[in-house]
């Protein structure tokens, strides 16, 4: 009897809950093509040649990872059903899902799998420095595979979700063009400049809620609002000044912050900049509000220090140096610059946003006493002239976040390859050699806070805002979420009948 | 005027050689190149100088132009580091589009200035000439940026004539195409409206002042008559030959247009080249550009021999 009553509270409440989500869902899945706007062509579709935003948006639909995170940053499955790690932390052992095969038909067992991650550390892949940890790969049956290190790291986990760690046919010829990946999508045709199709791969073995996507590219951001307000495209990703252009006409619009963050980098072997009081005096010379709502239109989060809002251990800096030309000027004649100080400012030309950032935070320091000298440059020249070559005084540009924050607070590490602030902190090393063999996660989030709250005090870049991205569907387009990394995942989007 | 049409083929030549070598050593010397836009931001000095070698850009630039060179007398292009697709295949998929562009522009642009030109012609310093002469070159002024996204905004989005989303081949549907095509078609004609009226005008001005006008006269010929046979033909000579330079202009892309309409044409494979540094890309579309250019300066060449009679009984030397 007991069993019968539980039975029946059992059913009552499973129906009760069918019932629920189905009056909250009055909705049915109509399988349709789902057509997104781009601004311009990935950089070839094969996601390990590349370090392009454009390239992981797209082909992170083709190929599959072993492990992928969800939109809070949590670690799920992908190709390998499952993982663990060894008690030392120095393997990873990867179980891939049953019967998996590219889109070429060929198996994708351990043995693919180990070629896809050695071309991923040979000579011709873009992020082969990133994957120098692993020092052997075995596969000891075809399901199993491990990766070995000498040294523990501590992100090697997480690097494993990356879109460049995507699993490719490594026998497979040209993939930057004919990409041949496990994924849910197969690329269909590619036009360069004009679309790309992907179509269903039929043996994907999970839910896929769409009939395939087309990519349209649309270099215009006024065009693509012509277009889907003519409903010939339901989903784009537009930039703040233009929201009001898409608000309250009915569509879903999907605005989160992005794991990122936009500052001006000061090059501390500039002389003036090298010293502490002209860089604080920079910080407090300039409203970061009003930079915000001048360029974003207010969609932004402010930031303090070199850390996006949205990861974990985020200590808010915001207020460190708020607003005060008065105090600017005071530190500057301190320093010795009381009679003013010309500097010069590279801007990226491709990201018109960080162009009209500076030009404005440029008016803000003229204010102060501090001329700039703006110089608008192409981004190849930008890469090599400033980034790399380091050869600048200031300059406006974005990171994206990574899953594991070692990767975005490296570029402060003294003697880092990607110190191009010029920037050096003995505390700031030491915690950064530390954290990558630090076990402990409370240790670990300890050593970030603290790295974090010395870089919002000793300002070697302005640090603007963490972007926030605005979506814009179809109102009867549901499912598009935005990750931590810079993914699409297209297979969860659906349009309703 | 075989040994004319030899000397214009040698001069091509030579021509294409300087184009192409001078197009590649300014796209090496200025910073940054394809391996640094492949790393992005994750550039550092080490993995730039392995993807460097990788890529073989550590080489000296001399070298690699003459191996470009001598691949593409083989006629091999080679194939474009962003798309991974061959040269040929990507400019020959922007030919349609250039091309149907280029010839409806030229067209539109034509019909309207040579009927313009003619009326402003005749009615020379009146207000009608004066009205005409005024709006064209405020048409021709307005900025193509600004002239794109309204018309784009008005026709495409509030009167839904036309499709906002890029171009549509004539074998998919014809009137598909047409309508793809139309606004950004009518667009460039603005652009060159002005120059092209004026022209037509002041030939034709011209001519109607010539004394053969007066013997038609004398002769008791129809107006009309005298109009067309006589004046517009001799007035046509220095209008084609701006529509010839026009039409080569055309044919090197027309970013602008393309870009806010979405059509994939030779000006923005042409962008993409350069921002991306992907030489053998660019190489192939430069080339492409200057191979019009000469053709076109051919081709306007043999029409007016074939228009004025002067050049066409001397044998095509008389210019």
């Amino acid at each position: 009897m007991k069993k019968i009553i539980t039975l029946l509270l059992v059913l009552s409440l499973a129906f009760s809950l069918f019932a629920g989500g189905s009056a909250e869902k009055n909705e049915t899945v109509k399988k349709d093509i789902i057509t997104m706007a781009i601004p311009v062509d990935p950089d070839g579709l094969d996601p390990q040649l590349t370090a392009s935003a454009s390239t992981f948006q797209i082909s992170s639909n083709i190929y599959e990872t072993l492990i992928t995170v969800d939109d809070k940053g949590e670690i799920i499955p992908a190709l390998a059903s499952s993982w663990s790690v060894s008690e030392d932390g120095l393997a990873i052992t990867f179980v891939l899902r049953d019967g998996a095969v590219f889109s070429n038909g060929n198996p994708c067992d351990s043995l693919a799998v180990k070629a896809s991650f050695d071309r991923l550390t040979s000579d011709i892949s873009v992020r082969r420095a990133d994957y120098s940890f692993i020092t052997s790969i075995e596969t000891p049956n075809a399901n199993t595979i491990v990766f070995k290190m000498d040294k523990l790291n501590v992100a090697a986990l997480s690097s494993f979700a990356y879109p460049w760690a995507a699993v490719v046919d490594a026998s497979a010829e040209n993939l930057r063009n004919k990409p041949v990946g496990t994924g849910p999508y197969v690329l269909t045709s590619w036009t360069a400049q004009q679309d790309l199709v992907l179509d269903l791969n039929k043996d994907y073995p999970y839910e896929v809620k769409n009939e395939g996507v087309r990519f349209v590219i649309m270099p215009d951001l006024t065009a693509e609002i012509t277009a889907l307000n003519a409903k010939e495209v339901d989903l784009i990703l537009i930039t703040g000044d233009l929201a009001s252009a898409v608000e309250n006409k009915g569509y879903n619009i999907i605005s989160v912050a992005g794991n990122g963050l936009q500052l001006m980098a000061m090059n501390s072997s500039n002389k003036a900049l090298s010293d502490i009081r002209v860089r604080q005096a920079i910080n407090y010379a300039v409203n970061k509000d009003e930079v915000i709502e001048a360029v974003w239109w207010g969609y932004g989060k402010k930031i303090g220090s070199h850390f996006p809002v949205v990861l974990k251990d985020y200590v808010d800096y915001s207020e460190n140096y708020s607003y005060n030309p008065e105090k600017a000027k005071e530190l500057l004649a301190e320093a010795g610059y009381a009679n003013g100080l010309t500097l010069r400012m590279d801007l990226p030309k491709n990201y018109q946003e960080y162009v009209n950032a500076g030009i404005v935070i440029a008016q803000s320091l003229k204010k102060v006493g501090i001329t700039v000298d703006i110089n608008i440059v192409e981004w190849a020249y930008w890469l090599s002239e400033v980034y790399v070559g380091r050869n600048y005084d200031l300059t406006v540009v974005g990171h994206t976040g990574r899953l594991d924050p070692y990767a975005l607070l490296v570029k402060y590490l003294s003697y880092g390859n990607e110190n191009y602030f010029n920037y050096a902190n003995s505390e700031v090393d030491a915690l950064l050699e530390k954290y990558q063999s630090e076990l402990k996660d409370s240790k670990r989030s300890e050593y970030v806070k603290r790295i974090q709250e010395i870089l919002a005090n000793e300002v070697p870049a302005l640090y603007i805002q963490d972007p926030i991205q605005i979506f814009v569907a179809q109102s009867d387009i549901f499912g598009f979420k935005a990750y931590p990394i810079n993914i699409y995942q297209m297979k969860e989007v659906y349009r309703t009948k | 005027m075989l040994k004319y049409a030899l000397k214009r083929l040698l001069s091509s030549l030579a021509v294409i050689f300087f184009v192409t070598l001078i197009t590649f050593f300014v796209i090496s010397v200025i910073p940054g190149d394809q391996a640094i836009l492949a790393l992005g931001l994750d550039a550092t000095q080490e993995s730039l100088d392995t993807l460097r070698s990788s890529l073989g850009l550590d080489r000296p630039f001399v070298v690699r132009y003459f191996e470009w060179l001598v691949d593409a007398i083989k006629l091999n292009f080679g194939y474009s580091a962003v798309y991974g697709e061959s040269v040929v295949k990507l400019i020959a998929s922007r030919l349609p589009v250039t091309f149907s562009l280029t010839v409806f522009s030229i067209l539109i642009a034509s019909i309207f200035s040579s009927l313009l030109g003619l009326i402003a012609a005749l009615n020379k310093g009146k207000v009608s000439d004066g009205i005409i002469r005024t709006s064209v070159l405020v048409i021709s002024s307005l900025p193509s940026f600004w002239v794109s996204l309204i018309a784009l905004i008005v026709f495409c989005g509030k009167l839904n004539l036309f499709p906002v989303n890029g171009y549509i081949a004539p074998n998919e549907s014809f009137f598909g195409f047409l309508r793809s095509i139309t606004l950004a078609s009518f667009i460039l004609a603005f652009g060159e409206l002005a120059l092209m009226t004026r022209m037509f005008r002041s030939s034709l001005v011209r001519s109607l002042a010539d004394d053969y006008m007066i013997s038609c006269d004398v002769k008791g010929l129809k107006r009309s008559r005298a109009l067309l046979h006589y004046a517009a033909r001799s007035a046509i000579i220095a209008p084609i030959t701006l529509i010839g330079n026009q039409a080569a202009k055309l044919f090197g892309g027309t970013v602008i247009v393309e870009t806010v309409f979405s059509l994939p044409g030779i000006g923005r494979l042409l962008l993409v080249s350069v921002e991306q540094h992907d030489i053998a890309l660019l190489e192939g579309v430069v080339l492409f550009i200057t191979l019009m250019v000469v053709l076109m300066n051919f081709l306007t060449d043999m029409s007016v021999a074939l228009a004025d009679p002067l050049i066409r009984l001397s044998g095509g030397e008389a210019k």
